[in-house]
């Protein structure tokens, strides 16, 4: 078996007195995309922020256990999660577009990481908005506000700033539930071509979806993640009762 | 008939959907009448006050003569000929104004920028109401603060710096520069407040976006919190702008209040001072060349106002 990207051992999340993530172990494989499906709160996009530590900047909160990431363990003291975050790209639900040109959003990455180059940031910003399939819609207009796109056009656009600093593995926190169904098509299709280069976890509400663009698929519910495996298996022949309840529409 | 009928069907039938149309377009129709008429009330008032000024004051523009007292330099409205320039003044409180929103601007900033995102929430829990406080300090407070703190300091770096020079007329430290630093504390709440609200009011997501691309807190707050903050930030500065030329009664204290030309350390008089300190006395056409000058300090704050908003709307069309 290849080696997995990211493996998750015994991660244990609290805040306060609540614990949202209780002893959850899985692995994710390498250029594929894995889905996180399960009802709401069930821990699925507190498992999905574990994974670029961006439940940091929560208050209160206390996590155990290990991610590693390559080998490396990104919850050890010795880490920068500012190269872990370089790594690991985000897109979140709402399209979160920096009231800025589309040429800015997309170069606040690179910037970040010191790139100053005019060129050298030309070039990164067509191929982010060529990777994330904007490009053609927004060549003429990129010195004009980001905030003039479309819904789905805007999550595309924050799909390519995320692309844009290079990362390895794209962490999507139900990245369609905003938009309409014909943007929605456009970013699964986006998705689907992304794992040739990157690995990508998604989490989705939405059954159909999971099962249109995953590989892998693992099943959440009040804090565990009860089922993992290859997306086909999970939805056709899960294993657990629970998950089969949950795939066949009898409860979330 | 219709109406009768729709009224009775209402009453014998509690679950219909049909309007009562008149007394709903009546209720409406006073809501409306109530709001715009609240509305119109500012409108009447900003224009009353404009036209009002424009009567006083013009009349002094018409007498003496626009360039005169705009260009003019010598102000000596109770000399045997008189004289009614006020260039000194305009750029005194230009000058003036803009040294305090210079200083003021970067620190109101930096404090809004901890109170909104305090690292540390109980120092916090102190800055708040301290800045709260200073807003409600009376401006002829901060006046004597002035006088009594920053003029003799102010005297001690000018006898300093102008040992040598025998041409300098000492102020005693009353001058451009204390005025300017009084200005500058008393505007700063207003900055802190507006700015805080402004850097409040960014989207979460924009953080979110910053952190999860590998931006370090700072980078975050100063390449996309303020950025996306900037024209909450424009009105804090364009109401501080407002304030600090409007100010009179402290600035009368600590600037000296000869007509100069703005230099730091000369004795200066801004527009408003010279309204506060001379209408006791005056009569006749100095009186009116009073009034003149409160229409050229409307003007001045107005045209501040616009070209500021403008700059705004400008930078938010090109992607801002």
């Amino acid at each position: 078996m290849e080696r997995s990207k990211i493996s998750v051992r015994n991660l244990e999340l609290s805040y306060g007195a609540a614990r949202a993530l209780k002893n959850v172990s899985m692995e994710i494989r390498g250029c594929a995309v894995t889905a996180l499906i399960g009802p709401s709160g069930c821990g699925k996009s507190t498992f999905l922020k574990c994974i670029n530590r961006m439940n940091d900047f929560v208050e209160g909160v206390r996590i155990r256990g290990s991610v590693f990431l390559d080998g490396e363990d990104i919850y050890d003291r010795r880490v920068d999660t500012t190269l872990l975050r370089k790594k690991v790209g985000m897109v979140f639900q709402q399209p979160n577009p920096f009231p800025m040109s589309i040429y800015d959003n997309i170069a606040y990455g690179p910037r970040l990481h010191g790139i100053r180059g005019r060129q050298e940031l030309d070039g990164i910003v067509e191929e982010a908005l060529k990777g994330a399939a904007i490009f053609e819609e927004t060549k003429d207009r990129l010195k004009k506000s980001a905030l003039g796109l479309s819904g789905g056009q805007q999550q595309r656009l924050c799909i390519a700033r995320a692309l844009a600093v290079r990362p390895e593995v794209l962490l999507m926190d139900e990245p369609t539930s905003a938009l309409d169904p014909v943007s929605t098509r456009k970013v699964e299709e986006l998705i689907r071509n992304l794992k040739k280069k990157y690995t990508v976890v998604i989490v989705t509400h939405n059954m159909q979806q999971a099962a249109r663009v995953c590989d892998d698929a693992a099943f959440f519910l009040a804090g565990e993640m009860v089922e993992s495996g290859p997306g086909d298996v999970l939805f056709s022949r899960p294993k657990d009762r629970r998950t089969r309840d949950y795939v066949a529409g009898r409860f979330g | 008939m219709r109406e009768g009928m729709k009224t009775k069907q209402n009453m014998l039938c509690p679950g219909s959907v049909m309007a009562d149309r008149k007394k709903k377009a009546v209720v409406e129709g006073i809501a409306q009448a109530v709001f715009g008429v609240c509305a119109s009330f500012v409108i009447l008032v900003t224009a009353s006050i404009t036209v009002y000024m424009i009567g006083k004051g013009a009349s002094a523009f018409w007498k003496v003569g626009v360039k005169e007292i705009l260009f003019g330099t010598v102000w000596k409205p109770t000399a045997e000929k008189p004289s009614y320039g006020i260039l000194y003044m305009i750029l005194t409180s230009a000058v003036g104004t803009g040294l305090a929103v210079l200083l003021s601007v970067p620190i109101g900033v930096l404090t809004a920028v901890f109170l909104a995102e305090a690292a540390d929430k109980r120092l916090a829990a102190v800055v708040k109401p301290a800045v709260e406080l200073l807003a409600g300090i009376p401006s002829v407070i901060y006046g004597l603060l002035g006088i009594s703190l920053l003029n003799p300091l102010m005297y001690r770096l000018e006898l300093a710096l102008f040992r040598d020079s025998p041409g300098h007329r000492f102020t005693g430290g009353a001058n451009l520069l204390s005025a300017a630093l009084v200005l500058a504390v008393m505007i700063l709440p207003t900055v802190i407040n507006i700015s805080e609200a402004a850097i409040r009011g960014v989207q979460p997501g924009v953080r979110a976006a910053s952190l999860a691309l590998g931006g370090s807190r700072i980078q975050t707050i100063f390449c996309a919190v303020l950025p996306a903050a900037k024209s909450g930030i424009v009105t804090a500065v364009v109401l501080g702008v407002g304030r600090a030329v409007g100010e009179a009664m402290a600035i009368t204290l600590v600037s000296g209040g000869c007509v100069n030309p703005p230099l730091p350390f000369y004795s200066v008089r801004f527009l408003a001072t010279a309204i506060v300190s001379e209408m006791g006395y005056s009569s006749g056409l100095h009186r009116q060349m009073l009034f003149a000058i409160g229409l050229a300090l409307l003007i001045f704050i107005m045209a501040v106002n616009t070209a500021l908003t403008k700059i705004v709307k400008k930078g938010a069309e090109n992607g801002g």
